[in-house]
């Protein structure tokens, strides 16, 4: 869920209509606006990561085309019924255009889709529910974790990374098989030891940092020099431990080294594998308001920009030019980046 | 991973030899499982078993298990179930996060503290004063507390910087210490791989090396409240409300009195169970405690209701977790030792006379061995479940012997004697 990145810039711009409030006007004016309706996964406004990063989508989206906003959260443990329910409501109140953040919510979106033909439905980060009123807003993670997992095995000493998922789904896997691909890419007899942090439906390995830090204190006494945390929460431990133990770590979805509340942490972030969520949230809504929606996948890969790798730091200046060449091959298609074992 | 010598104070059972086991006794028992570790790690070859870095990260784990293990010993030594203990944590990972950001570790660690006595008290106004079944009293704890948690999370959390609606800022972690120069000496033991000696040594420096002052302060309090419930009058009459109140009651003990200071002592524990998490994983999350308190309530169990078990409980948690979560040929390895240890446990069995457990307990182990010689590893979906699996096979064998509370969860009031 809430795949750990987090986002600088959002933790101080909030009252913007959290938690379910309505912003942007009474009902007499609603008629000739947009309505939007966005469910959270759990982390909601303020995870200082993937949530946050739909939310300045929806927030930019607001400020410049003066949308009608709900924005609805979910609660830790819940069930695919109690999902359903928070779309359907949202449904039900008059918005036309709903955007469901985070596999999770795959069951309800196909079961809200079927019964309200009427209303646009995007899901992010799932390309399962499949209707003529949905569109699926995925990202082609296995590329950037890609780049990264080159960077990894360009600056480690022992030859030797780390790679901790926070929950062993195939959404995740897709970020170890990339990020394995690329280490071996750049350096064939590299090791890569592969952590899940917990097994499906238990879902806390994205919000228990103490974890991500008992998982990467073994992955370093095992040799490991560089440890990729596509975590969530869990990977504050991951960089936590990394400080401690003088070694470094590779954050996720977005650029952590400028997050504050990583920010004593920030010097072992070398690089960061980044998801423009935003820019998915944001061209979505432009689409449904120039009445060009258009159902189906939509995937956001390294070429249209929607995956990247950060830089902030300086830590990876030396080798940027490297990892720039499997970029414009990646892009180029000479390179195909697995997504499946 | 078990504190030796701090089964202080074992009370003697009318239904078993009335022996008391002496500290050397304890001591072979530990030795002896350090051999078979030894031989089992030098059979596998997966050295995390014994390495100086699992047991840190046993450590680290166990503490807040210990302290809610605690926390449950407390209110069930006084006659009340307090299932309520995962709320009470949670209450203490949010104050610890509150105040931890803004004034430092150890401010975090009084204000969860302080949270954790405002739930124990609830708890104990429902069960004590009103008399409100135990459980019930314990979930609506659990549903409220995360909720009420999430609530003031918002509202503190949202607008500081680095944290979020659902999250706090950076927490500084508390202070961490290490034996100076033996901690080195055995490390360099650890690494030669003799057989015993270097598993001795990684497992010493393991406790010597990076322990954080929340660790000892752990240690501490799980020694002074056997001493002060099985050394002091006030520990007796404690326990005499969970024996049998109306007796208590009719030597004059109050025995509302003394249920009330049990449950707000148990509620003080577990919110500091949940302040060593928020402190250690350096912030407060929502959801974080992930059903530690549960966990600590089995451990509680697992250890007798006594001090010492429950430290031993936590311990083996703490262990297991570590190694599901740092290796998978280690958690191989375990299958090997789990084995072992149940054909230990047949062999014992047999000789006390439990033929049927006896039995069982060989065919497992047996299994266990056998699937270790057949099998590379063990599938990731079930390394999770290592710590859950050990916890289920050890109570259902160990459970003829665990003797609670005679009135815990028993609803007591005045005057009304049963």
């Amino acid at each position: 869920m809430a795949l750990g990145l987090t986002l600088a810039a959002c933790g101080s711009k909030n009252d913007s209509g959290s938690g379910g409030t309505t912003t942007g006007g009474g009902t007499s004016q609603a008629a000739a606006k947009l309505k939007i309706g966005l469910a959270y996964d759990i982390g909601g406004r303020g995870d200082q990561s993937f949530n946050d990063s739909a939310a300045r989508g929806l927030d930019k989206a607001k400020s410049e085309f003066g949308i009608d906003v709900k924005e609805l959260e979910a609660a830790a443990g819940e069930t695919d019924a109690q999902k359903e329910d928070r779309l359907r409501q949202l449904a039900e109140g008059g918005y036309t255009t709903i955007i469901a953040v985070g596999f999770a919510y795959e069951t309800a979106v196909e079961k809200t889709a079927k019964d309200f033909p009427e209303v646009k439905f995007a899901i992010i980060d799932s390309a399962g529910p499949s209707a003529d009123n949905v569109a699926n807003l995925t990202f082609a993670e296995q590329e950037g974790s890609f780049l990264v997992g080159v960077a990894a095995a360009l600056k480690s000493k022992t030859g030797n990374v780390g790679f901790i998922g926070g929950v062993n789904v195939p959404l995740i896997q897709k970020f170890e098989v990339g990020f394995t691909a690329g280490v071996k890419a750049a350096k064939a007899d590299a090791t890569v030891q592969v952590k899940y942090l917990t097994q499906p439906p238990d879902f806390t390995g994205f919000n228990d940092p103490a974890k991500g830090e008992t998982a990467a204190k073994g992955m370093f006494d095992a040799g490991a020099d560089i440890v990729y945390a596509a975590a969530g929460g869990s990977g504050n431990g991951v960089f936590k431990t990394a400080k401690a133990n003088g070694k470094f770590g590779i954050g996720v979805d977005s650029d952590q080294y400028n997050l504050p509340a990583l920010a004593d942490v920030k010097d072992v972030i070398i690089t960061s594998m980044i998801k423009e969520v935003d820019v998915a949230v944001y061209d979505f809504i432009t689409s449904v308001k120039d009445g060009k929606f258009a159902k189906g996948e939509k995937v956001y890969d390294l070429k249209a920009g929607g995956i990247d790798y950060a830089t902030s730091g300086g830590k990876i200046d030396d080798i940027k030019s490297k990892i720039d060449e499997y970029k414009a091959k990646i892009t180029s298609g000479e390179i195909k980046v697995p997504s499946t074992k | 991973m078990t504190v030796g010598g701090l089964s202080v104070g074992l009370e003697t059972t009318p239904t078993r030899r009335g022996k008391r086991l002496s500290p050397m006794v304890y001591l072979l028992v530990a030795v002896g499982a350090l051999l078979v570790l030894s031989a089992v790690r030098a059979l596998s070859g997966a050295t995390d078993l014994t390495s100086s870095g699992t047991v840190q990260a046993a450590l680290t784990a166990a503490v807040p298990l210990a302290m809610a293990a605690l926390a449950g010993l407390w209110a069930e030594r006084a006659g009340v179930v307090n299932i309520g203990l995962e709320g009470m944590m949670v209450l203490g990972t949010f104050g610890a996060g509150y105040a931890g950001y803004q004034w430092g570790p150890w401010a975090g660690v009084v204000f969860g503290l302080f949270l954790g006595i405002v739930g124990g008290l609830l708890h104990a106004v429902a069960t004590v004063t009103f008399g409100v079944d135990h459980i019930i009293s314990g979930v609506a704890i659990n549903l409220l507390a995360p909720g009420a948690a999430l609530f003031l999370s918002k509202l503190y959390f949202a607008d500081a910087p680095g944290g979020g609606q659902k999250q706090s800022p950076r927490i500084e972690d508390a202070a961490k210490v290490t034996l100076p120069g033996f901690s080195d000496l055995m490390g360099t033991i650890e690494g030669k791989r003799w057989f015993f000696v270097s598993d001795l040594a990684g497992v010493l420096r393991g406790l010597t090396t990076e322990i954080s002052l929340l660790t000892l302060l752990a240690v501490v309090l799980i020694v002074a409240t056997g001493w002060v419930l099985w050394r002091t009058p006030f520990g007796l009459r404690l326990r005499s409300c969970g024996e049998s109140p109306s007796a208590a009651e009719s030597l004059g003990v109050n025995v509302y009195k003394y249920k009330y200071l049990a449950v707000t002592a148990s509620g003080a524990f577990a919110g500091l169970g949940g302040a060593f998490l928020a402190v250690s994983s350096g912030q407060f999350r929502d959801g974080q405690t992930g059903g530690r308190g549960f966990i600590g309530l089995a451990a509680m169990i697992f250890g007798n209701w006594r001090p010492g078990g429950l430290a031993t409980g936590a311990g083996l948690f703490g262990y297991t977790d570590a190694m599901a979560l740092r290796g998978s040929n280690a958690v191989h390895a375990l299958l090997l030792l789990l084995g072992i240890a149940l054909v230990v446990v047949a062999v014992l069995q047999y000789r006390s006379g439990h033929n049927v457990l006896s039995g069982v307990a060989a065919v497992i182990g047996v299994l266990f061995g056998w699937w270790y010689f057949t099998s590379d590893q063990v599938p990731p979906e079930l390394i999770g479940a290592a710590p859950y699996v050990v916890t289920l096979l050890v109570l259902g064998l160990a459970s003829q012997r665990l003797r609670p509370p005679k009135f815990v969860g028993e609803p007591y009031r005045k005057g009304h004697a049963v």
